[in-house]
Order: C-alpha cells, then structure tokens, then sequence
C-alpha cells in the first residue's frame, strides 16, 4: 500500500505536509525535546523562587486566598531585622555554625591526611565508617544523641562523672576538670553546643571524603620533589598538601556555610521543635518555619528566607575572597 | 662532584624482580645515559638511588658513602622529574629556593644562590610568575634550576625531556650539555630516546628487563654492540639481522661458518649502497641483489624497504634515489658486518 502511495508522488521527497516533527527546518521539535527540565525547574524552581521574592513583600494570611495579599513595600524586613527573635536565632545559627564548622574541617583535614597516608587496604571501610553518618536519618541521629546527652541515664553523664569521681586515695583527682554530678544538657547554656557537637559528628566524615577525594588528585611527584628538597612530613603537609587542598578547601566551606547557616533538622528535633528553653537552640531556618507555619505569617517568612539567602550569598563571597582564586 | 657505584643492586616488588642485579662504576663528573626500552626499570633504578624506592639488595655508594639507608636529603642528590613537578602555588623564585629553606639557609645567602641560577638559566625575568603561567621549556629550566641551587653532587634526571616538542628538546639537550660542562657535576640521566643518548652521554648504560646489556661509549655501542638486543635497539631504522641457516645468505656476505660457529648476521642500513663507489675502505665492495618492496621519504633521507631471501631489509639512502624499482644491488663493506652465535652474543673477529 505503502509503495502505491510513494509512486504516485515519485519525486517529493518527504512531503511537506506530512510529518510535522521530521520536517526539515523544523526549529521547534528541539525546544520540545528539551522542555522537560525547563518545565519541571519553572514549576519546582524558578516559581516558588519569583513568588517568594514577590510574597516577601507583601503581607498575607494564606487561609485567606491568593486575593488577600497586601503590598507592604520593605516592612517585612524592617519588622524581621527589628524582631528580638530574629536576632537571636541569627546569632544561634552563627555560633552553631562556627562552632561545628570549624572543627569539621580542622579536623577532617588531617584526618584525610592520616587515613590517605597510613591506610591501603582498609581504606575504603575506613571512610565507610566515617561517612555512615553523614547518609544516616538525621531524625534517628537527633534521637540517638538525646538519648545519650539525657539528663539521668545518659551515657555522655554517666562517662563525665564516673572520671570526675574517680578517687585516689579518696581524692577525687579528675574533679577539676570533669563534673561529678549530672548535668542538665537541656540547659540553655549547653543547647547551642550540643547541637553544634551533633552536626559537627556528622558531617566530619562528609568533608573527610571531599578532602581524600582531592588528596589522591595530588600528584605523588610533588612530594617526592618535596622529599628530595628536604621537606620534613609536616613541611610537606604544609607546602605540598594544604596548598594543593585549597580549592577543594573552597567547595568544601562553601557547602559547610550553605548547611550550617540553613540548619533546621537537627536543632528541631533536639529542640522537640520549640528551639529550647529561652530559644537557645532555635536557628534561623528554624525561627522562618515557624514564622509560616506556626504564625501564618509568610510575608515575614518569606522575608527571612531571603534575608538568610543575602547572608548565605555575602559568606561565600567572603570565602570566595579568601579561599577561591585558584592556582591552576 | 663524587662517584657512584652500585654493587649487586636488585629491586622487586613482591616475588617481581625488576631490577637484577646491576654493577656499574661511574666516576665522578661522568655523564651516564641509562637507555632502555619502556619498563626495563630505567626509573625504579634511579629512584632507587635518589632513595625514593626502597633496595631489595646490593649496595649504593655516593662517594665512599655507602647510602643505602640514607635519606634523600643526606645523599646530597638533585632530581629532575618528567613532569617537572614543579610546586603550583609558589613562585619560579621560591621553587628554586625551596630545598634552601628547608636546609635553613639563611635568607641573604639564599636570594644570591637563587639569582645565581634565574641568571645561569635565563630565568631572571620569570622570578615572579607562577608554573602555569611558563611555557614547556621554562618550566624545564626551573625544575633544572631548583636541582642546581644546591650544588648536588649527583644530578639524576628522569626522562626530563619528553614532554617538549622535538624543536625544544634539541635545544634543552644543548642546554643540559653545556650545564654539565659548567658544573661539571655526576649526572645519571634516564632516557629511552637514543638521540639524546648519544649526543649528551659521555658513556650509555643499556638496561634491558633489569639487566645491564651494554655500558660502553655512544660510539662503542654504535659501533660494536655486544649481542643482537643491542644492536637492533641502538641505531635507527634497527640493523638488519639474518638467519645464517640460508647457505645462499652465507656466500653473500662471505661468512665462513669456522670456529665461531655464527647463527646470526647483522648490516647497519646505513652501510648498504646503492652505488658501488659509495662503498669506503675496501678494494672491492661485496654486494647482494634485492627487490625494492616500497621506500619512504624523511626529508634528508629515504628508507627503502627491499626482499631478500625471504626476509626483509632496509637500506637508508640519500633522498634523491627515488627511482630505484625492481631487482636492485647493494654494495657493502664486508667489515662492516656483525657476526651473532647462538646466544645472540656479538662475535669478535
Ligand atoms: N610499585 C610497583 N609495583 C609493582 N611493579 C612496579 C611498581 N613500580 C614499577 N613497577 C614495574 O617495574 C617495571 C620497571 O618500571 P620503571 O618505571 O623502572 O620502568 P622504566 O624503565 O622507567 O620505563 P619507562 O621508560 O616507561 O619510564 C615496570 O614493569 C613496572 O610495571
Ligand atoms: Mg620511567
């Protein structure tokens, strides 16, 4: 039947009006192959990002429709930055942020050194072990650590004091040093530590992995060169390694200062979702959650989101400043 | 400057040996080209030297200095590497001081030793810059420049010429030639190329699956390898080599299968010629008939390609004969034949 058809029209190559999307210039076929990512990121991306901007400044009670949104011009931001909880939750997320940021990377970097030096054969199992964590459920890692930071049975308390009442001809001769009774965890003063040390276990073993993966892209020449110019281990550590870890150094803090500063599972659950007594642990993720979903206020939310997005954008700047301007 | 000697010195990784068993005396000031095909061990001998890679046996000597337990630095050696491994982050300056600093030379003494050698390797002007802002050949000269600020008295040099484009590398062969003649320092030089070899070695190691097959003079070893491995590995296009089973091959060459017993025979190409007046040192030249099979220009010279007996045989000729075709003569000088045994060993005459 086919051939019937081609014979009566013997010299029209593909015919003009015949398939659509095989026709030759056909310039919008390409656009229709391409248009699934462009569609999902303008629906999950690009709109949730324009309407947030747009929301942030307006005032609206969600439950109310889209009808009742009220253009409010910067009031949101200035009602943010004026907020005494705002502050404060900035100023949780910072210190929680240093303080587990700093030691994450203080230590996965010699930590990567020692595992990528010392280990051949248990290497892998060895960086299985420290990046376990970082795939585990934070909310079974938050329950986990509650349990041990408990005020009574807690096995952090347990170990603390049996140290500090560790006698010696009845001495007490730790107690300087390591508490002899229980202590409260919960306490505001320790909240932001506890959170800090949970976060910091976790991701230890994530950044030990960036910083191996660019340790083995270290050519073995360099320190061999290294070796023959008279360069001690630490000298070779210090002017091989570090400078050649710079730029994953970079990637690695930039990650770091995304997470931390948008830190919310973590203290939420330690927290039992309230931020702790006197907001100690409350973050600032964690005070816009409840801005939107406890007060229903997403104007202001959406505010802080963006707020938090200026911070987050200014740090890596920073970082980018001070780590970034690679050498190759 | 000082000797280095190796006695016995073997090498294996696991029941593997790669190196066997190397002796080799070179004197202080010598200029050593270790050559050999890829994985004969060339590199893990001389790391082995520089102390980079542990001696499964056999002993190291630097001077009187048995360094087989030395560290790197207490051999007072300088290495250059392939790939330069030249320090990203650091300046042409400070690569070339870095070895001061860690022997805590002090900082005045250390900038004259550096201006020294930027001004010795036409580096000054490059003080500044960082490696990847260096072409191929400054980037050579730096990592020769970082061997020579510390007067070493064994420079080693691991193939440090095989990432230039040929143009370069000729000049950097003149350039590394003069420096010897400067410092006038040991230098042991890994290669697998035999140009640079044979121009820069005052004597040639030839290294084969970890043996020595051959120390001698560039010309020794051009002229009277000491078995079959060397003579087809040095020289190019490789001496031809016949089976001597062939009794017609026997009566060309004019071999007397005597005492010696000879399995194999051996013709440089370049001592084949086309013209019998080419043919120097002998009243009359022999000759052989062969068919041109193909012949293959390179600039200056042409390679022909031409049956005989059953074998192939190449002859290199002045460009111009480009016409041969068909049954050709080949005239040759009968001394300048290579007689093989039956262990691929050279047979004196
Ligand atoms: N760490 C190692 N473990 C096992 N075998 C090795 C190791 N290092 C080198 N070898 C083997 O030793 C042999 C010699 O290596 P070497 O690097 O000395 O060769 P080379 O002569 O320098 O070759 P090239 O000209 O390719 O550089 C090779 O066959 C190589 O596979
Ligand atoms: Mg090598």
């Amino acid at each position: 039947m086919n051939s019937i058809t081609s014979q009566s029209v013997p010299h029209k190559a593909p015919a003009k009006k015949g398939n659509f999307w095989l026709r030759k210039g056909n310039k919008i076929a390409p656009y229709f192959f391409i248009s699934p990512f462009f569609i999902i990121f303008g629906v999950f991306g690009l709109f949730p990002l324009l309407f947030s901007l747009y929301l942030s400044f307006h005032y609206w009670e969600p439950a109310a429709g889209l009808a009742a949104m009220e253009w409010v011009g910067l009031e949101n931001y200035i009602f943010a930055f004026q907020d005494d909880w705002f502050q404060k939750s900035i100023y949780n997320t910072g210190v929680i942020a240093l303080k587990s940021g700093i030691p994450q990377h203080a230590l996965a970097i010699p930590l990567a050194f020692f595992i990528h030096t010392s280990f051949t054969r248990w290497r892998n199992t060895v960086i299985g072990v420290y990046f376990i964590p970082y795939i585990t459920s934070t909310v079974a890692i938050s329950l986990v650590f509650t349990t041990l930071f408990s005020r009574d049975f807690g096995m952090v308390n347990q170990v603390l004091t049996s140290l500090g009442n560790f006698t010696i001809a009845d001495m007490k001769v730790l107690s300087w040093i390591f508490p002899v009774e229980n202590i409260d965890w919960t306490r505001p003063e320790y909240t932001k530590d506890m959170i800090s040390f949970v976060v910091f276990w976790r991701y230890v073993g994530w950044n030990t992995v960036l910083y191996l993966s660019a340790l083995q892209t270290i050519p073995r020449d360099l320190y061999e060169a290294a070796i023959i110019d008279g360069a001690n281990r630490y000298q070779q550590f210090r002017y091989v390694t570090l400078p050649m870890l710079k730029p994953m150094a970079f990637f690695a803090v930039t990650l770091t200062i995304i997470g931390n500063l948008q830190l919310f599972e973590e203290p939420f659950i330690i927290t039992g979702g309230t931020g702790g007594i006197d907001q100690a642990g409350k973050t600032a993720a964690m005070h816009m959650y409840i801005t939107a979903f406890v007060e229903s206020d997403f104007g202001t939310a959406s505010a802080i989101s963006w707020i938090l997005f200026m911070i987050i954008a200014g740090l890596t700047w920073l970082n980018h400043k001070v780590l970034g301007g690679s050498n190759h | 400057m000082a000797s280095v000697q190796f006695s016995n010195l073997a090498k294996s990784y696991g029941d593997t040996p790669i190196v066997k068993e190397i002796n080799l005396d070179i004197d202080h000031g010598e200029f050593i080209v270790l050559l050999g095909p890829s994985g004969c061990g060339k590199s893990t001998t001389l790391r082995m030297l520089a102390g980079l890679e542990s001696i499964s046996g056999g002993d190291i000597y630097i001077g009187e200095e048995l360094v087989n337990d030395l560290h790197p630095i207490e051999r007072n050696i300088a290495m250059v590497f392939q790939s330069y491994a030249l320090y990203p982050h650091m300046t042409v300056e400070q690569n070339i001081g870095f070895s001061l600093e860690n022997l805590k030379v002090e900082k005045a003494e250390r900038i004259k030793l550096v201006t020294n050698v930027a001004e010795m390797l036409e580096l000054t002007p490059l003080l500044d810059r960082k490696p990847k802002d260096l072409s191929g050949g400054q980037r050579q000269r730096v990592a020769m420049g970082r061997a020579m600020v510390r007067s070493p008295e064994v420079f080693l040099f691991d193939e440090p010429l095989s990432n230039l484009d040929a143009k370069l590398r000729g000049q950097m062969r003149k350039e590394i030639k003069a420096m010897h003649k400067k410092v006038q320092t040991t230098v042991i030089y890994v290669t697998h190329d035999q140009v640079e070899a044979m121009t820069l070695a005052d004597r040639i190691v030839i290294l084969n699956e970890g043996k020595i097959e051959q120390i001698g003079t560039p010309k020794q070893i051009f002229d009277q390898p000491k078995n079959t491995f060397v003579a087809k590995f040095i020289g190019a296009p490789a001496m031809n080599i016949f089976n001597l089973s062939n009794p017609k091959i026997q009566h060309d060459f004019g071999v007397s299968m005597g005492e010696h017993n000879p399995v194999l025979l051996g013709i440089r190409p370049q001592y084949l010629y086309l013209n019998e007046n080419e043919v120097k040192g002998v009243e009359k030249a022999a000759f052989v008939d062969v068919e041109v099979i193909s012949s293959e220009l390179l600039g200056a010279s042409r390679h022909i390609k031409c049956k005989y007996q059953d074998q192939t045989l190449v002859v290199e000729t002045a460009s111009h004969d480009a016409t041969v075709k068909g049954i050709v003569r080949l005239y040759f000088n009968n001394t300048q034949i290579h007689l093989f045994d039956e262990n691929n060993n050279t047979i004196t005459h």
